[in-house]
């Protein structure tokens, strides 16, 4: 068993007409042993590129993948040690279950039929499909095929499992409940996992660190928790989050943020995190403002609720500031609480939630406070 | 048949009250007249006769000329015509069918008919899966490559048959002059002359034409294969070699079936071929049975003869295609 490195990975492809194209751009990574890492980003980010990198499709322009101490650049995907599950299952359809399961051990191995048929047998145990191992991939259901692909991987024990959205395919409801045996899986088997998606709740819900790659380009690799409360910049903020987090292009006057349709006091050691910067982005959750029905304290605002959202558990509250045709900001509430379209209430932004973001980099300069009791209280 | 009524229906909206009414919605005043106007009302009204325009004419045609002909062909072969004069419809035997067995020219041709079915389609189809495999490696000029293969496919049969009769003329054909040429004069035999090599001519010819359509068929079932099966393939662990005879060729087992029929079919009627390259009595070395069926009713009049043999042609065409539509059919592709 062994970490996976990734050193400085890029991947330029040359078009027919000569352009250069540069898909995955210096990235640099680290899965330990048994740690289940999320890819994440929005389509052509780069993502698959990795990963395929990783697992030998793809060359690699320039930089170093390393298993333990091995460098792997330049070995056959056989040679790599590496499992593979594609988005769309890829099972070979004129074999049966058992058979595209088999085929791995027989072909990169030298594992004798009797226990290539117990590994088979085990692993179809223990995804639920042992009873259809004589059945073509035709004949199975998307989460059928689905386990098929997984156990393919499995039986090749291998060092480093590599999965291309492997969820995509399935209905919402079959979605989260694989997330949730995924999960499961990966710790029984204590394999390093690299699981590519562009699903921002898979990668919240599953991963043990996330990485959020935009345009080949590592943009921030911590927890989920850490991506969420802590974004590196303001991709990172508006891509994790459901309902992503509101923004407002923000000037800063003194000690005082001008928006175009609010002013913010900032306190001092706010100010101070900004240093020289000054045009600004101001980021906050929409859990995270209050709705009050009266009150004209400090980060208090008048607005008109546009449209309410139902969700069960909370309500998102779609707010404008008078003006109806502005663009609105979204506000999430208990789902108890009752807002009515067209009605008045005070929006409360608590400062301790904001995010303050350099609007030419993108870079946070100033992420929002979390209380040590919060967090602690959160472990049980 | 449904969707063709259905289809009729939408053309023409009187039709779809005729539908109404004799599903029973429209039950009060068109009930009455449906009783009033009787059988012929009825039979005006319904989508059957309606369509009879459409579908009458093109399956009289066929009926006659295709289905009729193979009928009366059948009923020729009954009876004992040959020579001048009108067939005798009155006195059916199966005469002709006994003598086959006993006719050394037939017994030859029909041997001849099978051995080129099976080695022309098997080398075709090998030939033609080999040139699919290559091309489809994201060759340069693909199109190209594909273009010249499947060319000869487009040349009708007697350019090519005079084409490689030139080809093994002796001595002075392309092949010979090349094998003098390479001092593998041992080799230069009399192709066409010598009985031992003239059905291997024929055949090599056929598949120089026909492993190009092989390509094709071949080339579309391989595009239809997913990259993912190649991509999981190589991270399982199968060499390029295992990779297309564990994972990709048993893949292409329809366009496989497809190309079979087409080319057995193909190879029971390669008439045109060996009647311009060797006339009508080509020997009993590459004699196939098209060809004897033709010498037997128009050269010798053997009329009814002839018949038997086009019959036994139908039913070996029948035994190779039977097969074939009924799986379709099972399949729901028919």
């Amino acid at each position: 068993m062994a970490d996976l490195q990734l050193d400085d990975v890029t991947k330029v492809f040359t078009e027919r007409d000569g352009n250069e194209i540069t898909a995955v751009d210096d990235v640099s990574l680290t899965i330990e042993d048994g740690e289940f890492l999320v890819l994440v980003g929005p389509s052509g980010c780069g993502k698959s590129t990795t990963l395929r990198m990783v697992a030998g499709l793809e060359s690699i322009s320039s930089g170093q993948i390393r298993l333990g101490d091995t460098v792997v650049n330049e070995m056959k995907p056989k040679e790599r040690d590496i499992a593979m599950v594609f988005q769309s299952y890829a099972l070979y359809p004129h074999m049966t279950v058992r058979e595209n399961m088999s085929f791995g051990l027989e072909e990169s191995t030298d594992m004798p039929a009797t226990q290539i048929t117990e590994t088979v047998e085990s692993a179809a145990e223990m995804l639920g499909i042992g009873d259809l191992l004589e059945r073509k991939p035709d004949d199975l259901s998307g989460g059928q095929q689905q386990r098929v692909a997984l156990g393919r991987a499995i039986v090749r024990d291998p060092e480093v499992f590599l999965l291309d959205e492997p969820l995509s395919n399935l209905d919402a409801k079959l979605r989260a409940q694989m997330r949730t045996e995924l999960q499961r899986l990966q710790e029984d088997l204590d394999v390093a996992t690299i699981y590519v998606t562009h699903d921002q709740t898979e990668a919240m819900t599953m991963a043990d660190k996330i990485a959020i790659l935009n345009d080949g380009e590592l943009q921030q690799v911590g927890t989920p928790l850490e991506c969420y409360h802590e974004p590196a910049n303001l991709f990172v903020a508006s891509f994790i989050g459901e309902p992503s987090m509101n923004f407002f292009d923000a000037r800063r006057d003194g000690t005082q943020l001008v928006t175009d349709q609010f002013r913010y006091d900032l306190a001092d050691e706010t100010v101070a995190a900004l240093g020289e910067h000054d045009d600004l982005v101001l980021g906050v959750r929409p859990e995270d403002i209050e709705l009050r029905s009266t009150g004209s304290d400090e980060h208090s605002y008048e607005t008109t609720v546009d449209v309410v959202e139902p969700m069960g558990n909370e309500n998102n509250v779609y707010l404008t500031f008078g003006d109806k045709h502005a663009e609105s900001f979204v506000a999430t509430i208990d789902g108890m609480n009752r807002v009515e379209a067209g009605q008045s209430v005070v929006a409360h932004i608590p400062e301790e939630a904001i995010h303050l973001f350099d609007r030419s980099s993108g870079r946070a300069l100033r992420n929002r406070t979390l209380e040590p009791t919060a967090v602690a209280e959160a472990q049980f | 048949m449904d969707s063709l009524r259905n289809s009729l229906r939408r053309l023409n909206p009187l039709s779809t009250a005729t539908a109404d009414a004799e599903t029973g919605t429209g039950v009060g005043v068109e009930a009455d007249a449906d009783e009033r106007g009787g059988l012929v009302d009825r039979l005006r009204r319904s989508d059957f006769v309606e369509s009879m325009p459409f579908w009458l004419p093109p399956t009289a045609l066929v009926l006659l000329f295709v289905y009729g002909a193979i009928a009366w062909n059948v009923v020729i072969s009954f009876t004992g015509w040959s020579g001048l004069g009108q067939p005798d419809y009155t006195n059916f035997t199966l005469e002709m069918y006994r003598q086959m067995p006993a006719d050394q020219d037939f017994i030859a041709s029909l041997r001849n008919t099978v051995a080129l079915l099976i080695a022309f389609t098997s080398a075709s189809l090998v030939v033609g899966l080999g040139l699919a495999l290559l091309v489809d490696r994201k060759i340069r000029f693909e199109s190209t490559f594909r273009t010249i293969y499947l060319l000869p496919m487009a040349l009708s049969f007697v350019v090519t048959a005079i084409f490689w009769s030139w080809m093994y003329a002796d001595p002075d054909g392309l092949i010979n002059t090349a094998l003098h040429g390479i001092g593998l004069e041992a080799l230069a035999y009399d192709w066409l002359g010598d009985p031992r090599f003239r059905l291997a001519a024929v055949i090599v010819a056929l598949i120089w034409q026909f492993s190009g359509y092989c390509m094709i068929v071949y080339l579309a079932g391989l595009r239809s294969i997913p990259d993912d099966h190649y991509e999981a393939a190589r991270i399982d662990g199968a060499s390029t070699l295992k990779l297309y005879w564990r994972v990709i060729i048993p893949q292409l087992r329809s366009s496989t079936v497809g190309a079979t029929v087409v080319l057995m079919v193909f190879a029971l009627k390669a008439f045109d071929f060996i009647y311009v390259m060797f006339g009508t009595n080509p020997g009993r070395s590459v004699d196939i049975l098209a060809v004897t069926m033709y010498r037997e009713a128009f050269s010798a009049s053997e009329w009814a003869y002839g018949a038997a043999i086009a019959v036994v042609l139908f039913a070996l065409a029948l035994t190779i295609i039977g097969p074939y539509a009924y799986t379709q059919y099972k399949r729901g592709a028919l």
